[in-house]
């Protein structure tokens, strides 16, 4: 950019050796054995005759139980992104209209706190809130509102919850920083024109906004899919998601090439999402360029 | 937002249209300010909920609570296996961190004033780690683990960290090395300055604090890591979540509280002192 005349590499590229090196070691080299690990039919190191499968595959798309798994993650991942933009949304619209100087730092700490505490914490937290003799039952039986406690914990319902309050805060920063980008006084001369507040918002702010939902959705969405303490724990062992599914063929079946054939195809969604989140940033940064 | 009804009036808008919306202005702020507030609450209690429930003397979940003690806190502190995670877990975020940031900010140097083809590729490349699924991280570091029988050594599991932290170092590093002047470095340079002394003294403090910023997510992000954790710890050498989450298994008591509330104080402190000497504004742009 600064430098006109020179576009070949300069001494300081070879400052990139290490970081590929550990790439290459320590994230390429193990993607790419778990690639040729979901099609053998064993570990090589034990056995000696190994031999190519598309067995692991097949027992995936061949058998209900395992769509049934991948389909609940995906319906956890859709729910859980839909409600943390509905709560993301204004909360990223405050922190990006905020004029306070100390208004913006007391909302960006409550945004991090929760992201600085640890997910298994979180997940504590949420056991506690939401198990049968939790504070919201027992403050709701007390109340004399119920007198059975609610079904909170053990339903997707509060693993969604749970997964909720850990991602929100990513759909946050990501909205604020799009909404950040766009001009107040393009609302202002949308309400100025006599179109009411929520008008304006629905008919300026929020077209404007999209890019930074679509990059927001997909973040959450590839997180939450991801998860396994949360659905674990709020789910209590009943509902099986695809990390868990994972994780059990390594731990209590130690079918290393089924989890890698599994592994495989969290890695196909989740690098399809990456892509497009890419795409939408882009969008953003597009955007701005033509301001 | 607030100041343009004042003077609306005076532009040719359709008085009636203006009258509705400066009506239900109140109503509408006040609307958007309980929404957000009830959306920080959300936020935010469950991580008083623990302060508490680790104060309370019970050995269950109690609503509200009976009392203030520090027995839980006096278990945890006392519990050789709870001791020995957090210490476990303590070097591997320091290890983690050094070598994050040693090879992130070089990295970034690299990727900014390297003239390297393919920039972008490189940058979204070594961001992926953010996005992909960690767990996914852990699953093939421990299969490659296993392939070439090295067993789960620390610096096995200080590797899958480095990984899924260098993101950040790269990230911050590299927003503050497009955000200054290269004519700095050119002057020192025009000046007489050798390109290593340049490098120390002028690029190496303008971007102190990033590599600083990005080496204290790296220290937080280490320390709470669960998903990789999870594969490549071994037996009796286990991170603290990894200790929790075992734990949290079978019991619910007020140890749980008391490690939560001692972890969140770390992380506390630890962003305190980073707004304190960098601000935190600038970094946490996703």
């Amino acid at each position: 950019m600064s430098s006109t005349a020179t576009t070949r590499p300069n001494g300081l590229a070879l400052f990139i050796l290490p970081s590929a090196l550990l790439f290459a070691l320590f994230f390429f080299l193990p993607i790419g054995l778990m690639a040729v690990m979901s099609v053998l039919t064993g570990n090589p190191v034990v056995m000696p005759k190994v031999a190519f499968t598309t067995r692991h595959y097949a027992r995936m798309i061949g058998d209900p139980f395992y769509l049934e798994v991948i389909w609940t993650t995906i319906r956890i991942g859709l729910v859980t992104t839909l409600v943390a933009l509905l709560i993301g949304y204004p909360l990223a619209h405050w922190m990006a209209r905020i004029k306070s100087r100390t208004g913006h730092a007391l909302l960006l700490m409550a945004v991090l706190a929760p992201m600085l505490t640890g997910i298994v914490v979180r997940t504590f937290a949420w056991m506690t809130l939401l198990s049968d003799k939790g504070v919201i039952n027992q403050t709701l039986i007390s109340l004399g509102l119920i007198s059975q406690p609610l079904k909170l914990m053990y339903t997707e319902t509060g693993i969604v919850v749970g997964l909720v309050h850990i991602y929100v805060p990513f759909m946050v920063l990501t909205l604020t920083g799009v909404i950040g980008r766009i001009d107040e006084r393009l609302e202002q001369a949308a309400e100025n024109l006599g179109a009411s507040p929520l008008r304006a918002f629905l008919e300026v702010t929020l077209p404007l906004s999209l890019p930074g939902i679509l990059a927001g959705s997909l973040l959450v969405f590839a997180l939450a899919i991801s998860a396994y303490v949360t659905p674990i724990l709020l789910g209590g062992f009943q509902i099986m998601t695809l990390p868990i599914l994972i994780y059990q063929q390594i731990s209590a079946n130690f079918n290393v090439g089924f989890a890698a054939a599994l592994g495989i195809i969290l890695l196909m969604i989740s690098l399809l999402l990456v892509i497009a989140y890419n795409r939408a940033l882009g969008l953003v940064s597009g955007q701005r360029e033509l301001q | 937002m607030q100041g343009t009804a004042s003077h609306s009036p005076s532009l040719a808008a359709p008085q009636q249209a203006t009258r509705t919306a400066a009506a239900a202005r109140p109503y509408g702020r006040y609307l958007y300010l309980a929404i957000n507030i009830a959306i920080l609450v959300f936020l935010l209690a469950p991580i008083a909920v623990v302060v508490v429930f680790a104060l309370n003397p019970t050995p269950f979940i109690q609503f509200p609570p009976v009392g203030v003690s520090l027995r839980w806190f006096e278990k945890f502190f006392a519990s050789r296996d709870f001791m020995h995670a957090l210490w476990f877990s303590l070097e591997v975020a320091v290890l983690t961190t050094v070598s994050a940031t040693a090879l992130g900010a070089s990295a970034a140097l690299a990727l900014a004033r390297g003239n390297l083809p393919g920039t972008r590729l490189i940058v979204a490349t070594m961001l992926s780690p953010l996005m992909l699924p960690a767990i996914l991280t852990g699953l093939a570091l421990f299969q490659t683990y296993v392939l070439l029988d090295v067993g789960r050594p620390t610096w096995g599991l200080v590797a899958g960290h480095t990984l899924v932290t260098l993101p950040y170092v790269v990230r911050t590093t590299l927003a503050v090395l497009h955000n200054f002047d290269t004519r700095l470095e050119e002057a020192a340079q025009n000046l007489g300055a050798s390109p290593l002394r340049t490098f120390f003294e002028v690029t190496l403090p303008l971007i102190k604090p990033g590599v600083l910023a990005g080496a204290i997510f790296a220290f937080i992000v280490s320390f709470d890591q669960f998903p990789v954790s999870l594969f490549l710890v071994s037996p009796g050498n286990e991170t603290l979540p990894v200790t929790l989450f075992n734990y949290l298994k079978f019991d619910l008591d007020g140890t749980i509280g008391a490690a939560s509330v001692v972890s969140i104080v770390l992380a506390f402190v630890v962003v305190i002192g980073l707004d304190r000497t960098v601000g935190l504004r600038s970094y946490v742009k996703l």
